[in-house]
């Protein structure tokens, strides 16, 4: 494990990114690279915002009023105990939910101030907007390539060197490119847990998204290969608004400079993430990071 | 439980195991095994001459100046048994040699009026010659040995007679000494049965207008409508069988009043016991070899040809061609529509009672008995739906293949939806959280990853639709007709011909080598098909694992 206890500084993140790197973020994005000399909490109007939002299985209550903000370009994590709705809040805001039959959602969860719950929502646009990382890693039993460029075809993008370009630029972004560009052509089964992940990183960066969703990305994953993970994190958090659901609260404390504490479906606290280790207002909270519940 | 005895039963569990593995092979060299053998024997076998006849003349392939030579080698080993029997005939057979006798008088006379002699010298030749045929003919009538003595004695003294030196009454005398000399060995009073039982022996020999014979016609024998009765024994196994048949008679008797009758052999030269035919019985079978020249044969062609009389020559290419053409027009069915099915009730449908009903539905359309489906595919395809599209209502393969695509479409159905399922979950959320449509998700991730479970139901129906007869019973296929030329038009099948040949008629007790030899084929056929679909999987499968 990288010693690196705490989260790495946007400009030190954006000083490591090589040239090409920057030229993706310009090419990429419609937004312009991040200026270097204002940190990322600077930024004010928030990506993503949801008031009162509450969703449903059934009867049974999965979030219950969640009201917080997302800022943008910062890494922000979400903890708590098991089945408090961590990853029921974050599948919201891409509406993964969706998936499950019987859902019903209250109150307003806007990204880049479109309501996400909306029927006039284009799902695919919101998706490509809000990628996701999974908890296990999961690349299509396809080549690397075609993991990747399998965003930017359902974009549209057919020409083989601008599919070349996005790959090469989301493979380096998730810091994979000099592991696999060699093989492109290979099974991205064949590669290790670790790389996997990178992977599938790389593949939801290849939608160009503003927002990156993670499951427990390092759940299944040993230190070394976490480790790399968590740098990732720091790399990419001068990009793009990032969301991590965690159980790990080191790994919270390590990436994330904001933190929300969920507890049985409810949003407990959500402050900066020193404060919620060192100082928090609520004794819930006090009690999980300290380890006295959960 | 203590740990010996945990080891022990984990042992017999083992041991268990390894037996029913065993077991299971066995059983499969058991099924396949008596199939394998008897069905090679349509490729593998002794040919004989007539084999090689029936080659060049049906199939134009041969190496015609080899087999003239050859062809006249063996017609001087029968030579001898045609003499033999003519000559016995000449002994037996009373209206042949009374018209012969008649014949003779009314030559004789023809050829005395062509010499132009005296009138008085004809007058007393001729009434010569008509005493002779009268004392023949009495002779031949008779069955008092001292009577046909005294007459032939009488005929064979006017043998010297200058007048009939050189003429065709020469042959009176030739006539009346061998039938003496076959009277002399015979009981005149069964002169009948001798009669019968030559007919037996030349049927034997020289086939009948509707039984093959050992030798098959004789030289002079005008040609016969069947191909099957135009030549002999083709095959050194069916020479066999009919040499026994020759050498033994088999009669039904009772072996005590009102027991059933039993069958009972008996040497057939004792029927001809001391009379000119007896050699014939040691004859044949010492020089078959040379009569029949047999050679060990590999009839490859058997997988390309057409046949001849119901499959009695010939092999099997019209029905493997029938075969296959149903196999692929059914698939091309079952495929589609069963991935789709399997697809809507993966994906699109939610739990509730039509489901269920659906499903038992499916599932009780698997058990259904496959005659029921073909009288559906006659109701339903050919008499209903045909006319309303237009087509002519007949059967043909395609009312064939839809028939047996919906015969097997619960098992694609139940296949693909299996596979489907076991897609994981992650690839489907990981394709939707990129931004792809359920439809495209389907398409692009899931149909791939499930591929090779489908792939094992395409193996499963495809053996089922190769090999199921009672569908296509009523809906397309034929026992004979010509190539299909599209797929309009009914077609043979293998299935369907060994069926038709265990049901048809004798012919499949005459030549079961073709039987074997069909059924073999469609086991080779169904095996070489699935050979494709398992490597095709395997090699999916490995591409999906990554390797």
């Amino acid at each position: 494990m990288p010693e690196k206890d705490k989260p790495m500084p946007a400009t030190a993140a954006y000083s490591q990114a090589t040239k090409s790197d920057i030229r993706m973020m310009v090419t990429l994005g419609s937004r312009s690279a991040p200026d270097s000399k204002s940190p990322p909490a600077a930024c004010v109007c928030p990506v993503i915002r949801s008031n009162g939002f509450s969703l449903y299985y059934g009867t049974k209550a999965g979030v219950r009023d969640i009201t917080m903000d997302i800022h943008p370009c910062t890494v922000t994590s979400i903890i708590g105990p098991s089945g408090c709705g961590k990853s029921t809040f974050l599948r919201s805001i891409n509406r993964m939910n969706d998936l499950i039959p019987h859902v019903r959602t209250e109150g307003l969860l806007e990204v880049d101030g479109q309501n996400v719950y909306d029927k006039r929502t284009n799902l695919v646009n919101l998706r490509q907007q809000v990628g996701m990382v999974f908890q296990k890693p999961n690349p299509f039993p396809k080549s690397i390539f075609d993991n990747i460029a399998y965003g930017p075809r359902l974009q549209g993008i057919r020409r083989k060197e601008e599919l070349h370009h996005i790959v090469e630029q989301s493979l380096k972004a998730a810091a994979i490119w000099d592991e696999v560009k060699d093989d492109l052509r290979k099974s991205a089964l064949a590669l290790s847990g670790g790389q996997q992940q990178r992977l599938c990183i790389a593949r939801a960066l290849a939608t160009r998204p503003r927002v990156l969703l993670m499951d427990e990305p390092c759940s299944a994953l040993d230190p070394i290969a976490t480790g790399r993970i968590e740098d990732l994190i720091g790399q990419l958090q001068s990009t793009y608004t990032i969301v991590i659901v965690t159980h790990n609260m080191q790994q919270a404390a390590r990436v994330s400079e904001r933190a929300a504490f969920f507890c049985l479906g409810e949003l407990i606290e959500y402050d900066r993430t020193e404060k919620i280790f060192s100082n928090p207002a609520k004794k819930q909270t006090e009690d999980y990071v300290t380890g006295r519940f959960g | 439980m203590n740990l010996g005895i945990r080891r022990t039963l984990d042992r017999v569990f083992t041991g268990l195991t390894g037996a029913s593995i065993v077991l299971l092979m066995l059983v499969l060299v058991a099924v396949l095994g008596p199939m394998i053998y008897r069905g090679s024997g349509a490729v593998l076998f002794g040919g004989t001459i007539e084999f090689r006849k029936m080659q060049r003349d049906l199939f134009n392939r041969a190496d015609r100046a080899a087999l003239e030579a050859e062809i006249a080698e063996a017609d001087r080993a029968r030579q001898v048994v045609y003499d033999m029997i003519d000559r016995f005939k000449k002994g037996i057979d009373i209206a042949t040699m009374s018209s012969e006798a008649r014949e003779i008088n009314r030559e004789y006379g023809r050829e005395l009026r062509y010499r132009d002699v005296a009138s008085e010298e004809y007058t007393e030749a001729r009434e010569v010659a008509r005493i002779i045929r009268d004392k023949l003919e009495e002779a031949f009538s008779s069955q008092d040995i001292a009577l046909i003595r005294a007459n032939v004695a009488e005929v064979l003294a006017q043998k010297d007679e200058a007048r009939f030196k050189g003429t065709v009454a020469e042959r009176f005398f030739s006539l009346a000494t061998d039938f003496l000399d076959a009277a002399e060995h015979i009981d005149l009073s069964h002169y009948h049965d001798y009669l019968v039982a030559l007919d037996e022996v030349e049927v034997i020999l020289f086939g009948s207008i509707e039984h093959p014979g050992l030798l098959g016609p004789r030289p002079n024998q005008s040609a016969r409508p069947l191909a099957m009765t135009s030549y002999g024994a083709t095959r050194w196994d069916r020479a066999q069988a009919l040499l026994d048949r020759l050498l033994w008679a088999e009669k039904w008797v009772e072996k005590e009043p009102g027991q059933p009758l039993v069958k009972a052999r008996s040497p057939r030269a004792a029927l001809f016991h001391d009379t000119a035919l007896e050699p014939l019985f040691a004859y044949v079978p010492e020089h078959l070899n040379e009569m029949l020249r047999p050679r060990f044969t590999v009839y490859w062609q058997f997988f390309i040809d057409d046949n001849f009389d119901s499959h009695y020559f010939g092999g099997v290419g019209p029905e493997i061609i029938g075969t296959l053409l149903i196999t692929v027009v059914g698939m091309l069915f079952v495929v589609p529509l069963g991935v789709i099915s399997a697809a809507y009730l993966v994906e699109c449908a939610s739990e509730g009672p039509i489901m269920r009903i659906l499903r038992m539905s499916i599932n009780t359309l698997a058990g259904v008995p496959s005659i029921v489906f073909g009288l559906f595919g006659l109701a339903f395809f050919v008499l209903f739906l045909f006319p309303k599209l237009g087509f002519e209502p007949k059967a043909c393969i395609l009312a064939a293949s839809l028939t047996l695509a919906v015969l097997t479409l619960p098992v694609m159905i139940r296949a693909s939806e299996e596979a489907i399922r076991t897609v994981p979950r992650s690839y489907k959320e990981g394709s939707l959280a990129l931004g792809a449509s359920r439809f495209r998700t389907f398409v692009t991730v899931t149909f791939p990853a499930a591929l090779p479970g489908i792939l094992t139901g395409v193996i499963l129906s495809l053996s089922r639709i190769a090999g199921e007869t009672a569908p296509i019973l009523f809906t397309g296929a034929v026992a004979m007709g010509p190539v299909p030329k599209s797929i309009f038009d009914p077609t043979r099948t293998l299935s369907y011909g060994s069926y038709d040949m265990a049901v048809g008629d004798r012919l499949a007790m005459m030549v079961p080598h073709n039987q074997y030899g069909m059924v073999l084929t469609l086991i080779v056929l169904i095996l070489v098909l699935n050979a494709v679909a398992i490597v095709l999987r395997s090699r999916v499968f490995k591409k999906l694992k990554g390797h």
